[in-house]
């Protein structure tokens, strides 16, 4: 799921940016000594491998026509450690936006975190600690599914949770949650059917890739495994704790009345301290300050809507004209 | 005066217990131009591998006089250039200028001599107007073109290639023909294709089964029905 | 659509393909910010902010249909999420022109604000890597200082992207001429697995022989700069425009906006 950019607020693309960009700097620094080995070209090719391993695609049963496919975030974790799938996978996100024009300029911070940071993180340390010393095949194969299905869910909440805060969307966050978290089990467990079964293909075929790659990993602070999980948990719950007590769309209903409803009060506006914080927030940091409209009783004048219908047209009109000097002075390309 | 090569009693097993090389002798001057011939599996890359120290087996290998051991690498390196057979494996850099001069800048020559290199290698293989182009934009003839130019820009005195004709149209193989006769360094190139090594050498090697059965003049081996065919090889 | 050509427009040359991936970068930022800012409720508004990524893209001769169907490739999650607003505010507005009336819910005027929006800055991500070659792009974010690892990493990944693509077209098709039938979720996903990590184990082994080359030509574990870019007049004229551009459409905006808002 990309993110898109009209879909969250300056401040928090703003901080998940940084959030991203100093987790990202700091991998990068620590990984420094690996990449002089042949690590380097393993780690572009294997960034290449993940699109071209997202175009394998398999039918999907009950729904004709649909077909699923890897997203590769939990099977690299698992492969690379969660430092060098987090570089890789990032440099997947940053690709999809620059070459393939998927997921938005701003919102770049948001989907680092969502699609490259915080599933190859979870992913790792959910498989670890679900698949033990590696000694049970059983056991790993249903870690490498556990680890998918949260690490689906994890960002699939950090979706619901930016595009809260940020406030665009009018949808109440529980439902949204639910919604998401819904298709994202499904999606999960389609991840780890797939990765499992690579793993499980790859295990028997060339088994010394499989150990190669993780033999030097293998060893991993159990404490530290549990601290970040913790950490993360907590992160998450206090966020959605905070949503959940919000009134939905809280943000845009305070200050509207609604005819439907003559007996409806006005939610009192502004009654809660953040959204007050954030409505100011906003309103320092949008280079337009958002305009009230009024509600019915208080009709747009004509030549407001004139301006409107102006502005369309006087748009689509130089749209029309720049496209036609272009055909005009361009010659015709064979 | 040393030799280009000087290759004597080198053997080297693979990992799984496949004797790859099976004590080689092998000795070749400045300014030769040899085939490796040899039915698929026979050791050729194997032996251009080891050439270039990217494995190590029993014996010893000299280049230009140098021993090849761990501290010598990087001088060897400078001197024995290789093209290995997938020319997509050869290019790695996202254009073919950046690919071309990521051998020179590795060597810490001066800036104007980095250029003149650079210049001179895309000159020879007449890529010059392609230079800022992506390798996914070229065709096979073009992308083994590049992978030669890559090599030819950090001035080795002896150049391996390994299968360069593969995949190649008639005409590139012609226009590859071309490429090499111009070229003045040491050349052994490892080849399937017999015309191709008559075209291109004027000394053959014939590898099977990591033993060298066969060396000599061009004319006279690439002609011989009876050894051509008892390896798996054909005449010209 | 197939990978290979996706970039191809990109490569072109024309005055916009010309200037430097900086300035274009940090015009593309601060043009998608601008279109950010303007309030949840006024579509029409964007309108005029389409204009001159249109005008950049048109005059840089990359065919707007191309566009156009990439937006909508990558439009769903968007769509869907713009598409749930009228559910949830569904207080209505009165449009009003001349004599005819319009009534419409603050939902819909959402939704088609940030339908409007994602068009723009869509458009303005276009005229920026339309018109920028990935490796200048790569040269330009290496001299904003991003890491020297990232930037290594990107530009492996573009470079086998297309290697690879290619080879899993192959296996696809290799695929698509012998399964003629659905053969169940479990035998699907096994084939599947089987494709990927045969893929994965080609892709490990050509990563080894990459190294090899690289070796071959004396690379000691340091990536050396790329060339480095400067700006020159052709950047300077963009600039001034860009800011002009920029400037004028942001009056116009708030002018507009308090006559809507009647004051």
């Amino acid at each position: 799921m990309h993110m898109a950019n009209e879909l969250i607020s300056f401040p928090v693309a703003g901080v998940s940016i940084g959030i991203a960009g100093g987790v990202l700097g700091w991998i990068c620094k620590s990984i420094r000594q690996d990449i002089v080995s042949e690590k380097a070209a393993v780690m572009g090719v294997l960034g290449a491998f993940v699109f071209a391993a997202q175009m394998v695609n398999f039918q999907l049963p009950l729904m004709p026509g649909t077909s699923g496919h890897l997203i590769g975030a939990v099977f690299l974790a698992v492969i690379l450690g969660p430092h060098l799938a987090a570089v890789v996978l990032s440099s997947v996100v940053i690709i999809q936006c620059l070459l393939f024009q998927d997921g938005g300029l701003l919102a770049i911070g948001c989907n680092l975190l969502n699609i490259a940071i915080i599933p190859s993180y979870i992913g790792y340390y959910v498989y670890r600690l679900a698949a033990g010393n590696m000694q049970n095949k059983s056991r790993y194969l249903a870690g490498a599914i556990v680890a998918c299905v949260i690490a689906a869910l994890a960002g699939s909440a950090m979706v619901v949770l930016q595009t809260t805060i940020s406030g665009v969307l009018l949808i109440p966050p529980v439902l949204f949650l639910a919604t998401m978290a819904g298709v994202h089990l499904l999606v999960g467990i389609m991840e780890g059917m797939i990765t499992v079964a690579i793993l499980g293909y790859l295990a028997s075929v060339r088994p010394d890739l499989i150990a190669g790659l993780t033999a030097s990993r293998a060893v991993l602070s159990r404490n530290g495994a549990l601290i970040s999980l913790a950490v993360m948990t907590l992160i998450t719950a206090a966020g959605f704790s905070l949503l959940a007590s919000d009134k939905p769309d809280g943000l845009e209903w305070s200050y509207l009345e609604r005819p439907e409803q003559p007996d409806f009060k006005p939610v009192v506006a502004n009654s809660d301290q953040r959204m007050d914080a954030a409505d100011k927030l906003h309103s320092k940091i949008a280079v337009m300050p958002d305009y009230s409209l009024g509600n019915t009783s208080e009709l747009h004048s004509a030549s407001a809507g004139w301006t409107s219908v102006a502005g369309i047209v006087g748009s689509a009109v130089c749209m029309g004209l720049i496209w036609l000097t272009a055909k005009l002075i361009r010659p015709r390309r064979a | 005066m040393n030799q280009a090569i000087e290759i004597s009693n080198y053997s080297y097993v693979y990992p799984d217990g496949t004797m790859a090389l099976d004590s080689i002798n092998l000795t070749i001057q400045h300014g030769e131009r040899v085939s490796l011939i040899g039915p698929n599996g026979a050791g050729k890359s194997t032996l251009l591998l080891a050439m270039a120290g990217f494995i190590r087996g029993k014996g010893t290998v000299l280049i230009d006089g140098m021993e090849l051991c761990s501290r010598t690498l990087k001088q060897i390196r400078a001197k024995l250039g290789c093209c290995l057979e997938n020319p997509d494996d050869q290019l790695f850099m996202p254009t073919l200028f950046e690919d071309v001069i990521f051998g020179p800048l590795n060597m810490n020559l001066p800036p104007q001599q980095v250029k003149d290199n650079v210049d001179r290698a895309f000159e020879t293989v007449g890529l010059t107007a392609l230079a800022e182009k992506a390798p996914h934009h070229l065709s096979a003839g073009q992308k083994r073109a590049a992978a030669i130019a890559t090599v030819l820009s950090m001035a080795p005195q002896i150049i391996t290639f390994d299968e360069p004709d593969g995949s190649l149209d008639p005409r590139n193989r012609k226009r590859l023909e071309e490429v090499l006769g111009r070229l003045p360094q040491t050349l052994i190139i490892a080849t399937c294709n017999m015309r191709f090594a008559a075209a291109v050498s004027s000394r053959v090697i014939v590898v099977d089964h990591g033993r060298i059965v066969a060396d000599g003049p061009a004319k006279s081996i690439l002609y011989d029905k009876d050894l051509m065919e008892a390896h798996g090889l054909e005449i010209p | 659509m197939h990978h290979a050509y996706l970039d191809k427009y990109a490569n072109q040359n024309s005055f916009f393909h010309r200037l430097d991936s900086r300035v274009k970068f940090l015009a593309a930022l601060i043009y998608t910010i601008l279109i950010l800012s303007i309030p949840p409720r006024s579509a029409a508004v964007v309108f005029c902010y389409v204009v001159a990524p249109f005008g950049m893209l048109v005059w840089a001769g990359i065919p707007i249909g191309f566009v156009a169907r990439r937006i909508l490739a990558v439009s769903p999650f968007v769509l869907v999420l713009a598409l749930s607003c009228p559910f949830f505010d569904q207080t209505p507005y009165l449009l009003r022109l001349g004599d005819i009336t319009f009534q419409l819910s603050g939902g819909w005027m959402r939704c088609f604000t940030i339908l409007a929006k994602f068009a723009a800055t869509m458009l303005t991500l276009f005229a920026l890597t339309c018109t920028t070659r990935f490796t200048d792009m790569l040269a330009g974010l290496q001299q904003m200082q991003c890491p020297s690892i990232l930037i290594v990493q990107l530009s492996f990944v573009y470079r086998y992207l297309f290697v690879l693509v290619d080879r899993v077209h192959h296996i696809l098709r290799a695929r698509a001429a012998r399964k003629l039938r659905y053969l169940g979720l479990r035998q699907e996903i096994r084939i599947a697995a089987i494709m990927i990590a045969a893929l994965f184990i080609q892709s490990l082994e050509s990563a080894e022989r990459i190294y090899r080359a690289m070796q071959g030509r004396g690379f000691t574990g340091s990536f050396h700069a790329l060339k480095p870019i400067r700006i020159n007049r052709r950047d300077i004229y963009f600039i001034f425009v860009f800011i002009g551009i920029c400037i004028f459409l942001h009056s116009i905006m708030r002018i507009w906006l308090n006559e809507l808002n009647g004051v």
